[in-house]
């Protein structure tokens, strides 16, 4: 009977999942709405914080958008675009997270009843990137320059940005304590290369949010001590300092060496031997005249106590990123040997301007301050609880990667929605002046912009559509000013950028194209096929696997598996 | 988690392993995480205050300890839900700062939360509720200040620090010794502090203790207690200016770290190495002996035939005294650690007044005691107790009271307790609402309510009518302006707690109402809980 079908062609193999067409697009925008619709509250001033529990007893408490969608685990193929423009923007300005969720959403949500009238998704695509062009060009329009004049004046409007940024965070309460903690630590580094890793975060469970403070130098915890340690000097003045990547401790030259012994006279030599090999290097560390030695590997009992009776510092187990920060600050170089230093080497050591132990909270500190060879920061933390640290500490990273592209994009736009709501009517009034079908298309691109402020009003528990009027009001009124954003103490409209709500310019930049370009590219998919071993194992047949072959693209994948049965 | 659905009704997969993971969200999730840091907070409730109870915790091993110390209740409770750990981070973080208070922070953070959930079934919007508390604490800080004594901390005997260490101690289980106790406590932290930098190392006063005889037995020793013994019995039990040899190596002949081996063929290189040792070990007494110790503190052991010789040269040994205790004795004697015997030398040797070997009651265990140390700031209270638990607690709640005097050395200022600084923050914050318009004014009412339930709980475990009480105490702030009226839990006769003595650390207050306000924030401030379910 064969000849009365139509030849079967297997092209996939048993299990594959395809969808296609306009059915598919539309399930994938659905599918991106409901991540949209999990960060939705998280964003803006009166946004809340989700409690993300992994299992296994972690928990996250956060309002990062781009932590809230990593933690999620998202497996959607279509929802993960969202996650990696929010991962990107975390990367390229660190904030902004959550606003660029939103807006791809929105992009997309406003796609789909052209979809549905069947417009051609590459129209739309067209439209949208015309549409974002034009976004592009008003930001840097508009943006305004905060450069200053003088240092007061560009620290004053470094903080704003960073208060803005913070303003959204558990730390809201205290964001002018910490925009200036966190604006005097970026404005230490080096100028030219703003490397943020010089900026360290360091917890220190206890104490109120405002025992936080900021080191200008290197700061990290005491390390594992043995027993001596007690008895060297704790602090010093323009001290040495040796760094080190070696064990300091009586120990086996080598792990599989055997020594033979004749007789009990030589027993004594190998011994004293050991000692020797040890106290030479020891030796060798103090005549550099260092007076703090740190070394990334173990620096044992003895090493404690050698140095101590020659009031000397020293800490091993010092971690490696910790150790990294030492060097650039201080100046100097990690030795993994010391036996070529027996005469002098005094050229590998650092030095910093004042060196002490210090007891915050319950720990105790290792700091460096008045490092002359490159300038780092360390911000200390407290806090209390290990969930509210974590926070704070992403809050504040956030805040540090504002300023730092504020100082190297000195422009800045005003936020609580005003920028957006300014694009929106720019891209409109751009809008009517074309024929087609990209006038509709582009005018929705506008209204998609308008998700920013509609959602601070609804997360803060306004009316959205009166706020949205009046905001729409004050933007087309003749007065130019195109600063008007949401007021949320009033439920009103207020001008942004004299409240001091201020975000560079290249947040928003990135923000708008990443989304577009996301929104674009979820729009150009039609069709997608699963390996069904791309499924995690252990997943007992996802109840959705099934409906979904059985759906738009099931067609072929039924024929497949009918072919398979008659075998 | 629920599922999301397309137009044409079928489920998506967005999140990974969706069906294992539930969510809660909205007002739900608020509802949710106020009811478990309540229930929290109600546990810890009944153990404010003089008149509190205490809680018996019996742990998986079957340990058991009774204590009325918040942060230790909590600790060992092994609360499970997220939001509850959250209150036990609380109360453990007002336990690292200030070392007291860890119950009242939690009850004071149970209370807002209360307060805080009243508001939201009124709608109000959790973040405004958040800054109407924040808004109320920067009230109560400067309120505090300013109903703050300075206490001289040196006058009349430190009286001012024992009243202050007495008052902890009021509510615990040890309270009929206070006095002896409190006045410990002082004499411990003061010879440990540096009182020009106004700081104690609380590392230096050491808490030992043992089961068996009287909670009266309790002792401070001037220097260090090791729970150790001599390491012959014969050995003389009292050692008078004692110089003392710090040694971290063993008495034995000295191995080689390297792996090796040792060829004997003849009877006569065997006895050769016998030699051989048997010299090590008089050479070794013999560098101890010469450089004039007469006590051996030793990180290491030593086998009976060292252990023969150090007899024999009347050399006193202690061995395996561990590296932590070793550094404290180093400290106190102005010892050196001394690594290899060749080393020793007469001016790296430490030197105490008196070392003895105590022993107690009919059981055969004993302590070393090292007495009027040479470089000494060490101290150690030896607690004794009828049994572990009270030992235990007893310890604990030293511990409570030397960090309180501790915090009166680093600041001299005081509150009055008894609830009446609660009181007097609760009046300010009620006043200051008056003048706020909007939610704020809702929000800054209800953290004066809450800070009355404080005052309450104080009262109601007292056995004194709650209401009845707190409004009197209220109203007499009121009509005499005075904040150092309280409740009279003791039955003292008196409200004032300035002539009752009942005071708290200023600092150890501010920082029970930051960090509430600051837990509590937090917690408001989550509107979406996303877990997976643990596996069966």
């Amino acid at each position: 009977m064969s000849q009365f079908l139509a030849p079967q062609i297997v092209l996939l193999k048993h299990g594959t999942d395809t969808s296609q067409g306009k059915g598919h697009l539309i399930s994938n925008i659905n599918a991106c709405n409901a991540v949209v619709d999990l960060v939705r509250t998280t964003l803006g001033p009166r946004g809340l914080d989700k409690l993300i529990h992994e299992g296994r007893g972690k928990v996250t408490i956060t309002n990062d958008g781009a932590t809230i969608v990593q933690l999620l685990q998202i497996v959607h193929p279509a929802a993960k675009t969202l996650v990696d423009i929010s991962m990107s923007q975390d990367a390229e300005v660190g904030d902004g997270t959550t606003s660029v969720i939103l807006l791809a959403g929105e992009m997309m949500n406003k796609c789909k009843e052209f979809i549905e009238d069947g417009v051609h998704s590459q129209v739309l695509i067209r439209a949208f990137r015309k549409a974002g062009q034009l976004a592009d060009a008003r930001i840097r329009e508009v943006a305004r320059d905060i450069m200053g004049t003088n240092p007061t004046e560009r620290r004053e409007m470094l903080m704003r940005c960073a208060g803005t940024s913070l303003n959204s965070k558990l730390v809201s309460h205290q964001r002018e304590f910490f925009a200036g903690i966190v604006t005097d630590a970026v404005l230490t580094l080096d100028a030219d290369s703003l490397d943020v890793s010089m900026v360290g975060i360091k917890k220190v469970h206890g104490g109120s949010t405002t025992d936080s403070q900021l080191v200008t130098g290197v700061a990290f915890k005491k390390t594992f001590s043995y027993a001596g340690f007690e008895q060297q000097p704790k602090s010093f003045d323009h001290p040495k300092v040796m760094l080190l990547n070696l064990e300091l401790e009586l120990k086996a030259e080598k792990d599989n060496a055997e020594v033979r012994v004749n007789s009990t006279a030589d027993y004594q030599a190998i011994v004293d031997a050991e000692w020797g090999i040890i106290y030479a290097k020891l030796a060798a560390c103090v005549n550099t005249g260092a007076k703090v030695v740190l070394s990334r590997l173990a620096i044992g009992d003895v090493a404690t106590q050698y140095f101590a009776d020659r009031d000397i510092f020293c800490a091993g187990r010092v971690a490696e990123e910790d150790m990294r920060r030492v060097q650039r600050a201080v100046g100097g170089s990690v030795q993994t040997t010391v036996n070529h230093l027996k005469d002098g080497g005094a050229d590998i050591l650092g030095e910093c301007g004042r060196f002490e132990e210090r007891q915050l909270g319950k720990e105790r500190y290792n700091v460096f301050t008045g490092c002359p060879k490159a300038k780092s920061a360390t911000i200390i933390v407290r806090g209390g609880s290990d969930q509210f640290l974590e926070e704070s500490e992403r809050s504040l990273h956030d805040a540090i990667m504002i300023v730092r592209r504020a100082i190297k994009h000195p422009t800045a736009v005003p936020g609580g929605g005003a920028i957006e709501m300014d694009l929106s009517r720019h891209i409109r009034a751009a809008a009517v002046k074309i024929e087609g079908k990209d006038q509709l298309i582009m005018s929705a691109y506008a209204r998609a912009l308008e998700v920013i402020p509609r959602t601070l009003c609804d997360n803060a528990g306004f009316d959205s559509t009166e706020v949205l009027n009046k905001l729409r009001a004050a933007h087309a009124s003749a007065d130019g000013n195109h600063c008007y954003g949401v007021d949320l103490d009033s439920a009103s409209v207020v001008d942004t950028w004299a409240k001091a709500v201020w975000e560079p310019a290249v947040v928003k930049l990135n923000a708008l194209a990443a989304a577009t370009e996301a929104a674009c590219q979820i729009l150009a998919v039609d069709e997608t096929i699963k390996n069904p071993k791309s499924e995690q194992p252990g997943v007992p047949g996802p109840p959705g696997g099934g409906g979904r072959g059985g759906g738009m693209g099931g067609m072929m994948n039924r024929g497949g598996r009918g072919v398979r049965r008659m075998r | 988690m629920s599922l999301a659905f397309d137009e044409y009704g079928r489920p998506f997969i967005i999140v990974e392993e969706q069906e294992s993971k539930s969510r809660l969200k909205g007002i739900d999730a608020l509802k949710a995480n106020i009811a478990a840091g309540l229930s929290i907070a109600r546990t810890l409730r009944t153990s404010l205050g003089p008149r509190g109870m205490d809680k018996m915790l019996q742990s998986p091993d079957g340990d058991i300890t009774v204590t009325n110390d918040g942060a230790t209740i909590l600790e060992q409770m092994d609360v499970e839900h997220q939001v509850a750990k959250l209150m036990v981070s609380l109360s453990k973080s007002q336990d690292d700062e200030i070392g007291d208070g860890t119950t009242g922070v939690v009850v004071l953070a149970g209370a807002l939360l209360e307060e805080a959930s009243k508001l939201l079934d009124r709608g109000v919007h959790p973040t405004r509720i958040a800054e109407g508390f924040e808004a109320a604490c920067e009230v109560c800080m400067p309120r505090l200040e300013a109903i703050a004594d300075t206490v001289d901390t040196a006058a009349n005997g430190h009286e001012e620090l024992v009243q202050t260490a007495m008052t902890t101690l009021n509510s615990k289980i040890v309270h009929r010794m206070k006095r002896e106790l409190a006045e410990m406590c002082v004499e411990a932290v003061l010879a440990v502090a540096d009182l020009e930098r106004r700081d104690v190392n609380l590392d230096l006063i050491k808490l030992d203790g043992k089961a068996g005889g009287k909670l009266e037995e309790t002792k401070l020793v001037q220097g260090i207690v090791i729970d150790k013994d001599f390491s012959h019995p014969q050995m003389p039990k009292r050692v008078e200016d004692a110089k003392i040899c710090i040694l971290t190596c063993p008495f034995e002949p000295p191995k080689p770290k390297t792996k090796h081996k040792l060829d004997i063929d003849s009877v006569q290189q065997y006895q050769e190495m016998q030699e051989a040792e048997a010299a090590y070990f008089r050479d070794m007494v013999a560098a101890v002996k010469d450089s004039g110790a007469n006590l051996v503190i030793c990180q290491w052991g030593f086998d009976d035939e060292a252990n023969h010789l150090l007899l024999k040269s009347q050399l006193p040994a202690v061995r395996w005294v561990g590296g932590v205790e070793l550094e404290l004795i180093a400290l106190a004697t102005g010892g050196r650690i001394i690594p290899r015997f060749s080393e020793i030398s007469a001016a790296k040797l430490g030197s105490a007044g008196v070392v003895r070997e105590l022993s107690f009651g009919t059981t055969h265990e004993h302590v070393i005691v090292l007495e009027g140390c040479a470089a000494s700031k060490a101290v150690t209270i030896y607690v004794r107790g009828g049994n572990s638990m009270v030992v235990e607690e007893a310890k604990r709640s030293i511990h409570d009271a030397l960090c309180v005097v501790r915090n009166l050395i680093r600041d001299s200022r005081i509150v009055y307790g008894g609830g009446a600084s609660e009181i007097a923050c609760s009046l300010a914050v009620a006043g200051a609402a008056e003048a706020v318009s909007g939610v704020t004014q809702y929000a800054m009412r209800g953290f004066a309510d809450a800070l009355d339930s404080v005052a309450m709980a104080l009262a109601e475990n007292a056995g004194l009518q709650p209401i009845d009480t707190v409004t009197a105490v209220k109203a007499a702030q009121v009509a005499s302006a005075s904040p150092q009226l309280g409740i009279d839990c003791l039955g003292a006769g008196t409200n004032d707690m300035k002539v009752q003595n009942v005071r708290e650390a200023l600092a150890s207050k501010q920082q029970q109402l930051l960090h509430a306000t600051q837990m509590v924030r937090m917690l408001l401030k989550i509107d979406d809980v996303i877990s997976r379910d643990e596996d069966p």
